[in-house]
C-alpha cells in the first residue's frame, strides 16, 4: 500500500470509528466512499474525497464524446482549399521523408475535401454538409484544429489520450477526474461509459480502467440494452420485497459478525449493500429512455431499447442531471481507410456522420436548455487525424475513397463549462498535413481539461512504481491551454 | 507423522539455542546512526529529486557514494562534519548557497536532521547498502521470547514486535476458523463440513498441546497434498505472469497458453523448488536438452501482448513486449521498478540507464517478432499423451534443418563466387538502377507483387547467391521494413528468342531465423527468404540449379524476383538493395546427390507430414535466434525506441555485478541461474514476502513490488530475512515446508477478532497481534460458492472454459470471436480455468478487483463496493448456486429447519453467533415463503422482475415454494460476510 493509498484509508477509518455505528452508510477502507459516493455527513463532506479541487472550478462535469477510429477532420471541420487544387497529384516528397504511416507506402496521390464546406452561424466556423444539424449549434462550441499525437495506431493512440501514456497499465481521465472529485451521487457509479452497439474501442476497456489507481476508480461500462449496469436486476422470481427481505436478514447476519470480529470492514459491506440496492432503483430509472416525452425523442432520434449514439446522448443528459461526474460514450466506425464500402469516404463515412450528426446537437441544445451546458465539459474527437493524400494500401489505387491514420494533425471540438464558444484555436498548414499554429498533445488537453474541473494537474498524482504517476506527462511540461478558456 | 514431530522438536532446539546465544542484551551506549534508518531517508526525501538518478545537479548524485564521498566525491569529508559541504549548505542561512534552495525545492533539513547527518558524519559517514540488497544471513533469534506462546521462529520475530510495542498475542482461533484460512490459502477453497467438524472433534480428544499440534500439522499435510493447491498457487502466478488466454490490443484474438497454466499447477504441486521454477520459466529454451515442460515453461514471457492492428509496426510492438518482460522479470523476481530505467538513470536507486538495456539485450534475441501467428509456436496434440513424442520430433525437425542447411551454407562460404552483373534491370512497380553487380530501388511505390527483372548475358553457372542489404549503410537505423524474395526464377533465352526455365532445385541460406525457411523462395507464395518482419542487416541465398548451366552464345539469363510478402497492415516487404554472384563449381550438384542430403531431406519432409497429420495447438513459446542473427541491443534515447544510441552488452546492473561472488551474466539461462543464486539477495527476500502477503493479506514489505527507496521498508525486517533464509537455505527453494511453517505458526493461529485496544493501536495488524481476516480473491469468491453448493467441478487442468455471462459484454471490434457458454460441468469449473480475454475479462472478476492482466500484476487492492454486491446477489452463477445449494441441503435433511443449519455448517459459523443467525435466516425463510404465496395468488408468478439477463440463466421456474423460499436464504448465506472473507 503507497503512501498516498494508505492516507485514504487512515482518514476513512477515522472517520468510521466515529460514525459507523450511528450511520450505517459509513464504512472504512470503501474506496468507494471515498471517491464514488459522497455519503458522507455534512460536516465530513470535504474530507471525503481527497483532492477536491485545487481550485474553483469551472466545471462540475464531462461528457466526452470519442469517435473511435478518428474521423477525418478534412472532410468535417477543416477546410483546405488548397488540398483541393491538388488533388489526384502526387504527394510532394517532403511529406514522405522519414516518415511512417499505417497502410500508406511508396508515393500516395493528395486527397482533396470530399464534401462541400460552408462557415457557419456568427463565429464563422467551416462544417461540411455532412452535419446539416451541427451547424446550428456550431456558435456554442470551440474548434480545435490543432491537436496532434505522437502515435499512429488505434490502441496505441486511444490509450494516449485517454490514459495519457500509449502503453497500457496508466490510469484513464475519468477515473483521475473521479479519484480527484469524488461523485455527487451515492447510488450511481461516479464515472459512466457508454458505447454504441455495444462494441469497445481498439484499445479495449483499458481506455476507461483505473491502471494503477484502485479498481474502485475504473469506468462502469453501463448499456441501453440489457441490464444498464451489470447485475443490476434482481434474479426471476425475485422481487423487490423480497429482496428488501433478503437484505434485511443479511445486515442482521453481518451485523452478527461484526460484534464478534469487530472487523470495520464489514460495516462498510453493509453500507455496500443498501447502497447496492438504492442503485439497483436510481440506475433503473436513470436509464429508462422511455420516461422521456416524444419531442425530446424527436430532438435526438432516439429509439429506446437501442444501443446507439443516439440513445447514448440522451443518456448522456440524464447522467448529468443526476451529477455523474465522467461520462464517456465511444462511437465507432470512423476509420476511414477506404479499404471496405462501410468505412469508406464516400460510403460509411456518410452513415457514421448521419449517425452522430443530430444527436451531438440535440445534446448540446438540451443541455443548454436545461441550463447543464454551463458547469458540463463537452469533449467531440477521434484519436488521430487522417492524412491529406489518399490511402493506397498495399501501394495500389483501391475501390474506395479513404484516408490513413494521421498524427500530425486533427480536430477537436469543446463546448460548456469554462469553454470560450465560437472561437477556433490554432491552425494546420495550407494542406492540412500538419498542425503549425498553438499546437496542441493529448497531454495539453488534459492538463486543460483538468484545470476547468479545478484540479492542478500537476498536484492530482498517485504513488506507483516508484513515481508520482499523474494524467499528464511527468517527463515533459504539459501546457494549460488558457486561450481556451471563457 | 514422525516427520512433523521431529520437525519441531528441531524448531523448539533451534529456539533455544538461539535464545541462549543471545541472551545477552545489547550495551547501552548511543547506537551509530544507521545509514539506511536514518541518513538515506532524509537524502531521498530533501536531496535526491535535484542530486538523484535523473537529476544530478552540480554533477553529483546522492544514489552513488562514490560521487559524494572521497577520493572521487568532494560533498562529504568523512569524520568531519565542519569540513563537509553538505553541512555547510545545509546550514547556511545565505540563500545563494542554502539547501534545499529556498522556494519551490521543498523544506529546509530539521535541526535534528542537520545533526544526524553531522553525528553520521563524525562517525566516519559509512555508507550503508540499502537493506534489500544486503547479503542474507543465517538468521539470529530475537533474545527474548515466550516460549509458551512461540511455537517457532516466526513466532520469536513476531512476539518481540509485540513486546516492544507493549501488545500481547491474540488467543488462539477456533480450529474452524484457523481451518477456513488454511484451506483458503493453502487450497483456495473452503473445508467442508466434514472437514471441519473432524478436525473440531480431534481437537477436543487431544489432551496435551503437542496432540493437538500434530492434529493440526497432520490437517496442513493434507492440505498441501491436495492437488487443489496447485491450482491456487497458480492463480498467484498468473497475476505475476500476465496470463491471459488472447494475444491483447485492438482485435485480441484468442490464443492457445492454458498449458503453460497446466505447467504452473503442476510444478506448485510437485512442489518444484523455486530456483528450477525460474530458470525454467526464463530459460527453459536453453537448458542443454529442454524436455517438452521446459518448452512450456518459456510460454510464460509469451503472454506479452501481440499487436495484429492493421498497420502497426512489428518492431515497435516487438520491442514494446521485450521491454514487458525486462520489467516483469524484475518486478516478479527482483521487487525492481527497472521500468523507471528505461528512459534515465533510476531517480532514487543505484541502477543506471544503460542497465536497463543491458538486461534488454538478455531478452532482446529471442524468434518472436510480434506476428500475428504467435510465431514461435510449438506444436501440441489435442491429446496429452502425445505431447512428449511430438514435441520431440520438432526438436528433431529444427536439428535436421539446421544441419541440411549448414550444408549449403558452408559449401557458400568455401567456394568462390563472381559478380552477376546486370545489363537490364526494370521493376514492375517503382524505379531500380543497377550498378556492377547490386540493384537499389531509387523512388516510386513497390506493392505486394513488385516483381525485379534483370537480364544479363548467358553464362555457366551452378548456382547464385542473392544477398539482401538494407537500404541504410548506418547500423544505427537497423532494423528496418522487412525485405523478401517471395520467388526466384532463372529464366534462359537463346539468340532465336526461345524462353527456357531453369529448374531449381534447392536454396540455403547464411543461417536459419524467422518463420520462413530458405526452399521458400523456389515457390510462388507469399513466404520467401530474406528479413521478415524486419531486416536486422544484411541475409544471402544461394539457389542450387538441379543441372549446370551451360553458358550459350549470344543467350541471356533472366533473373525474375517476385515480391508477394507482406506485414500487417498489407505493407509490402520488398526488396531495397540486392548483390548478385554466381558460381560454377560441380560441388554444388555433389552436395545435391550427396546421400546425406538426400537422407536428411527425406527424414524432414517425413516429419512434416507427420506433423501435419497431428491436429493440436500451437503454444507460443520463446525460442533463441541463431546466434548468426542475434539482434543487437541499442541504447533508446530517453526510452524513445526509435532514437538508437550506442550498443549495449547483454549482462548485469553494475551495483550487482561489481558484488563479490557474482558469475557471468551475458545470456537469458546464466541470468536466470544468477537470480537463483546466493549472490542475490533479493530473489529469496521477494518470494518469501509474496508467500507471507499471500496469507497474511499484505506483505511484510506492503510494496510487493518494490524493494527500492520508493518502497515501504519491511515492517519486520529480522523476520522477513528469516523466511528468506528458511525458504532458501532450511527447505532447498521449496514452498510447501515454508508455508507448512507459516500457518503452523501461533502467529498464523491466533484469531482475528480485533480488540477494541488493537484496533486502536494497530489498525492495520501490522503488528500481526491477531490472526489476519481478509476478503476472498475474486476466483475464491466464485469457487468458494460453487464449493459449498455442490457444483464445483474437479477436473484439474485442460483448456479454459466460458462460464456464462451476461449477453453483449464480449463484443472487440474487428473480431468475431464469441463467447460460447459453457454447458454441464465446464460451466462449473475453478475461477482460474475462466476463459481470459484481455480487453473484455470476466466481469465477475474484475468488480473484485482482478486485473486485466495486461501487464505483470504484482499486488491486487481489495476494494469493498457495491457492484461486488450486485455480482453476487444477481450474477446468474451465484444463483445457480444459492439454488443448488438449497437443494442440496434440503436433500441432506429433508427438513427445512435442519437444512438451515446444514447451509450455515458449510460456513464454519462461528459457534457464539450461529443460534441467532440460524433464526434470522429461519425468520427469512417464513417471510419469503408467505410473500411468494401472496405473489402466486396475486398471479405474479415466478416471472415477477424478469430481468433480461437472467432469463438465460438455466434456473427452473417451476421450483416448489419451499425451494424458492430456501433458495433466497442461501443467497443470504452466499451473499455473508462469513462467505466472502477468511
Amino acid at each position: 500500500m503507497n503512501a498516498g493509498f494508505e492516507l485514504t484509508v487512515k482518514q476513512l477509518q477515522a472517520q468510521t470509528r466515529r460514525h459507523f455505528m450511528s450511520n450505517c452508510g459509513m464504512g472504512l477502507a470503501s474506496m468507494w466512499l471515498a471517491s464514488q459516493a459522497d455519503g458522507a455527513p455534512a460536516a465530513e463532506k470535504k474530507q471525503t474525497s481527497k483532492h477536491m479541487p485545487h481550485f474553483a472550478p469551472r466545471a462540475k462535469r464531462v461528457i466526452y464524446l470519442h469517435m473511435a477510429g478518428s474521423p477525418s477532420q478534412l472532410e468535417l471541420f477543416d477546410y483546405k482549399p488548397e488540398l483541393a487544387r491538388l488533388d489526384g497529384q502526387d504527394c510532394p516528397q517532403a511529406f514522405l521523408e522519414g516518415k511512417r504511416f499505417a497502410f500508406i507506402q511508396g508515393v500516395p496521390k493528395m486527397l482533396g475535401p470530399q464534401y462541400e464546406f460552408e462557415q457557419v452561424g456568427e463565429a464563422g466556423h467551416w462544417v461540411s454538409d455532412r452535419l446539416p444539424h451541427f451547424k446550428s449549434v456550431a456558435d456554442r462550441t470551440c474548434m480545435v484544429k490543432s491537436m496532434f499525437t505522437s502515435q499512429f495506431n488505434h490502441a496505441p493512440a486511444q490509450l494516449l489520450l485517454h490514459t495519457g501514456n500509449q502503453n497500457l497499465g496508466a490510469a484513464s481521465f475519468g477515473a483521475w477526474v473521479t479519484y480527484g472529485l469524488g461523485s455527487e451521487n451515492e447510488n450511481l457509479p461516479g464515472y459512466i461509459v457508454l458505447v454504441s452497439g455495444g462494441k469497445v474501442p481498439s484499445a479495449g476497456k483499458s481506455v476507461w480502467g483505473s491502471g494503477y489507481l484502485p479498481s474502485v476508480y475504473q469506468g462502469v461500462q453501463c448499456r441501453s440494452s440489457g441490464d444498464p449496469v451489470l447485475f443490476l436486476s434482481n434474479p426471476a422470481g425475485i422481487s423487490d420485497a423480497i429482496r428488501r427481505r433478503e437484505l434485511d436478514a443479511l445486515d442482521r447476519m453481518n451485523q452478527l459478525t461484526y460484534q464478534q470480529t469487530l472487523d470495520p470492514e464489514v460495516m462498510t459491506r453493509v453500507a455496500q449493500y443498501e447502497m447496492a440496492f438504492r442503485m439497483q432503483a436510481t440506475a433503473t430509472e436513470a436509464f429508462d429512455l422511455k420516461q422521456e416525452p416524444e419531442h425530446i425523442h424527436r430532438l435526438y432520434g432516439t429509439e429506446p431499447g437501442k444501443e446507439s449514439f443516439a440513445n447514448n446522448c440522451l443518456l448522456a443528459r440524464r447522467l448529468a442531471e443526476r451529477d455523474v461526474r465522467f461520462i464517456q460514450l465511444f462511437h465507432w466506425g470512423w476509420d476511414s481507410h477506404g479499404a471496405a464500402a462501410s468505412e469508406a469516404l464516400n460510403e460509411g463515412f456518410k452513415d457514421r456522420c448521419r449517425e452522430v450528426d443530430q444527436p451531438m446537437t440535440a445534446l448540446l441544445t438540451d443541455l443548454e436548455q436545461r441550463g447543464l451546458l454551463e458547469d458540463t465539459l463537452v469533449v467531440w474527437g477521434g484519436e488521430f487525424g487522417r492524412t491529406p493524400m489518399r490511402e493506397n494500401r498495399g501501394g495500389k489505387e483501391m475501390k474506395f475513397v479513404g484516408r490513413d491514420h494521421h498524427p500530425s494533425a486533427f480536430t477537436v471540438w469543446l463546448a460548456g463549462g469554462g469553454i470560450k464558444s465560437g472561437f477556433t484555436l490554432g491552425a494546420t498548414d495550407e494542406l492540412g498535413y500538419e498542425a503549425v499554429e498553438h499546437r496542441v498533445s493529448p497531454h495539453d488537453l488534459h492538463a486543460t481539461l483538468l484545470h476547468l474541473l479545478g484540479l492542478d494537474h500537476t498536484r492530482l498524482t498517485f504513488f506507483s512504481q516508484g513515481l508520482n504517476q499523474r494524467l499528464s506527462n511527468v517527463t515533459k511540461p504539459s501546457r494549460i491551454v488558457s486561450e481556451l478558456f471563457a | 507423522m514422525k516427520n512433523v514431530i521431529t520437525n519441531i522438536a528441531n524448531c523448539l532446539l533451534n529456539l533455544v539455542a538461539a535464545a541462549g546465544a543471545l541472551a545477552a542484551p545489547p550495551g547501552n551506549a548511543a547506537r551509530p546512526i544507521d545509514f539506511n534508518e536514518t541518513i538515506r531517508p532524509i537524502l531521498v526525501e530533501r536531496c535526491i529529486a535535484c542530486h538523484g538518478g535523473v537529476k544530478q545537479a552540480g554533477d553529483f548524485s546522492f544514489v552513488y557514494p562514490e560521487m559524494v564521498l572521497p577520493p572521487g566525491g568532494s560533498v562529504i569529508e568523512p569524520g568531519e562534519p565542519e569540513h563537509s559541504e553538505l553541512i555547510a549548505r545545509v546550514r547556511s542561512q545565505d540563500p545563494d548557497l542554502q539547501m534545499p534552495p529556498p522556494g519551490e525545492h521543498g523544506q529546509q533539513l530539521t535541526q535534528t536532521e542537520i545533526e544526524q547527518l553531522e553525528q553520521w558524519i563524525l562517525e566516519g559517514a559509512s555508507w550503508g547498502e540499502h537493506w534489500s540488497l544486503a547479503p542474507l544471513a543465517e538468521p539470529k533469534y530475537p533474545s527474548h521470547i515466550n516460549s509458551s506462546w512461540a511455537r517457532n521462529g516466526i513466532d520469536a520475530y513476531v512476539m518481540a514486535s509485540l513486546e516492544s510495542a507493549n501488545l500481547q498475542p491474540s488467543k488462539s482461533a477456533r480450529p474452524a476458523e484457523w481451518l477456513r484460512r488454511a484451506s483458503f490459502d493453502l487450497t483456495g477453497l473452503p473445508p467442508s463440513s466434514q472437514e471441519i467438524d473432524s478436525l473440531d472433534a480431534a481437537c477436543k480428544q487431544a489432551s496435551t498441546s503437542e496432540d493437538l499440534d500434530a492434529i493440526y500439522a497432520a490437517t496442513v499435510d493434507r492440505l498441501l497434498a491436495s492437488e487443489r493447491f496447485g491450482e491456487r498457487w497458480a492463480s498467484l502466478w498468473m497475476d505475476l505472469s500476465r496470463y491471459a488466454d488472447s494475444q491483447g490490443f485492438e482485435k485480441d484474438p484468442h490464443r492457445d497458453i492454458w498449458p503453460y497454466r497446466d505447467w504452473l499447477i503442476h510444478a506448485f504441486n510437485q512442489d518444484m523448488p523455486y530456483d528450477l521454477f525460474t530458470i525454467k520459466q526464463l530459460a527453459g529454451d536453453l537448458l542443454s536438452s529442454p524436455n517438452t515442460n521446459d518448452l512450456i515453461a518459456t510460454a510464460f514471457h509469451r503472454n506479452t501482448q501481440t499487436n495484429t492492428e492493421g498497420g502497426t509496426d512489428d518492431e515497435e510492438f516487438r520491442v514494446a513486449a521485450v521491454i514487458d518482460r525486462v520489467s516483469t522479470t524484475w518486478t516478479v523476481w527482483q521487487a525492481t521498478t527497472m521500468g523507471c530505467v528505461q528512459c534515465h538513470a533510476h531517480p532514487y536507486d543505484a541502477y543506471r540507464h544503460e542497465d536497463f538495456y543491458a538486461s534488454l539485450a538478455l531478452f532482446n534475441s529471442s524468434e518472436d517478432a510480434d506476428l500475428n501467428s504467435d510465431f514461435p509456436t510449438l506444436r501440441l496434440p489435442n491429446d496429452p499423451a502425445q505431447w512428449e513424442s511430438a514435441v520431440k520430433l520438432q526438436r528433431e525437425l529444427l536439428e535436421l534443418e539446421l544441419h541440411r542447411n549448414d550444408l549449403g551454407s558452408l559449401l557458400a562460404q568455401a567456394v568462390s563466387w563472381q559478380p552477376l552483373t546486370p545489363l537490364v534491370a526494370s521493376s514492375s512497380h517503382g524505379q531500380i538502377a543497377a550498378s556492377e553487380n547490386e540493384v537499389k530501388t531509387t523512388g516510386g511505390t513497390f506493392p505486394i507483387g513488385t516483381v525485379f527483372t534483370l537480364e544479363t548475358p548467358s553464362t555457366a553457372m551452378t548456382a547464385m547467391k542473392l544477398t539482401i542489404l538494407p537500404s541504410s549503410d548506418d547500423p544505427q537505423q537497423l532494423p528496418e521494413q522487412g525485405a523478401i524474395v517471395t520467388f526466384v526464377e532463372l529464366i534462359v533465352i537463346d539468340a532465336e528468342g526461345n524462353e527456357r526455365k531453369l529448374e531449381l532445385q534447392d536454396a540455403f541460406a547464411d543461417y536459419l531465423a524467422g518463420p520462413y525457411s530458405p526452399q521458400d523462395c523456389l515457390k510462388s507464395d507469399n513466404r520467401g527468404f530474406g528479413g521478415y518482419p524486419k531486416l536486422l542487416g544484411p541475409r544471402w541465398v544461394t539457389v542450387v540449379l538441379r543441372e549446370p548451366l551451360m553458358a550459350e552464345e549470344n543467350g541471356t539469363l533472366r533473373i525474375r524476383l517476385e515480391q508477394k510478402g507482406e506485414v500487417a497492415g498489407s505493407l509490402a516487404t520488398h526488396l531495397k538493395h540486392i548483390r548478385l554472384e554466381l558460381c560454377n563449381t560441380p560441388q554444388w550438384n555433389e552436395l545435391l546427390d550427396s546421400t546425406e542430403l538426400v537422407h536428411m531431406s527425406q527424414a524432414i519432409s517425413a516429419a512434416k507430414i507427420q506433423l501435419d497429420e497431428t491436429p493440436g495447438i500451437q503454444l507460443p513459446i520463446i525460442d533463441q535466434r541463431d546466434p548468426r542473427g542475434a539482434r543487437p541491443t541499442r541504447m533508446f534515447i530517453r526510452g524513445n525506441w526509435l532514437e538508437r544510441g550506442e550498443e549495449i552488452a547483454a549482462g548485469l546492473p553494475a551495483i550487482f555485478s561489481s558484488r563479490e561472488g557474482t558469475t557471468t551474466v551475458e545470456n537469458r539461462l546464466q541470468f536466470a541461474q544468477w537470480l537463483v543464486s546466493d549472490a542475490n539477495p533479493l530473489a529469496a527476500r521477494v518470494w518469501a514476502n509474496r508467500v507471507w502477503a499471500t496469507l497474511f493479506g499484505s506483505g511484510i514489505v506492503e510494496t510487493l513490488e518494490d524493494f527500492g527507496s520508493s518502497g515501504t521498508p519491511p515492517s519486520h525486517p529480522a523476520l522477513l530475512d528469516y523466511l528468506a533464509w528458511r525458504l532458501r537455505h532450511t527447505h532447498a527453494w521449496h514452498l510447501k515446508p515454508l508455508l507448512r511453517e507459516i500457518v503452523l505458526s501461533s502467529t498464523y493461529r491466533q484469531c482475528h477478532t480485533a480488540s477494541a485496544e488493537l484496533l486502536l493501536r494497530d489498525p492495520h495488524n501490522r503488528l500481526l497481534g491477531r490472526g489476519p481476516r481478509t476478503r476472498l480473491s475474486a476466483e475464491m469468491i466464485r469457487d468458494a460458492a460453487l464449493t459449498i453448493s455442490g457444483l464445483l467441478a474437479q477436473d484439474v487442468g485442460g483448456s479454459s472454459v466460458m462460464p456464462p455471462q451476461p449477453e453483449g459484454i464480449w463484443q472487440t471490434v474487428y473480431n468475431g470471436e464469441q463467447w460460447k457458454e459453457a454447458t454441464g460441468n465446464d460451466r462449473y469449473r475453478r475461477g482460474l480455468y475462466t476463459y481470459w480475454k484481455r480487453t473484455s475479462p470476466y466481469p465477475g472478476f474484475l468488480t473484485f478487483d482482478a486485473p486485466t492482466r495486461d501487464l505483470c500484476s504484482p499486488r491486487r487492492i481489495d476494494t469493498n463496493t457495491p457492484l461486488q454486491a450486485l455480482v453476487t446477489l444477481n450474477d446468474v452463477v451465484y444463483q445457480e448456486c444459492a439454488q443448488a445449494l438449497a437443494k442440496r441441503a434440503l436433500l441432506e435433511t429433508g427438513v427445512v429447519e435442519e437444512a438451515i443449519g446444514y447451509m450455515l455448517s458449510q460456513l464454519g459459523t462461528p459457534t457464539e453467533v450461529r443460534p441467532l443467525i440460524q433464526s434470522e435466516l429461519q425468520s427469512l425463510y417464513d417471510d419469503v415463503t408467505s410473500e411468494l404465496a401472496k405473489m402466486h395468488t396475486a398471479g405474479e408468478g415466478s416471472e415477477a422482475a424478469v430481468s433480461t439477463d437472467a432469463q438465460n440463466s438455466g434456473t427452473e421456474p417451476t421450483l416448489t415454494l419451499e425451494l424458492r423460499a430456501l433458495t433466497v436464504v442461501a443467497s443470504a448465506i452466499l451473499n455473508s460476510d462469513l462467505m466472502l472473507t477468511k
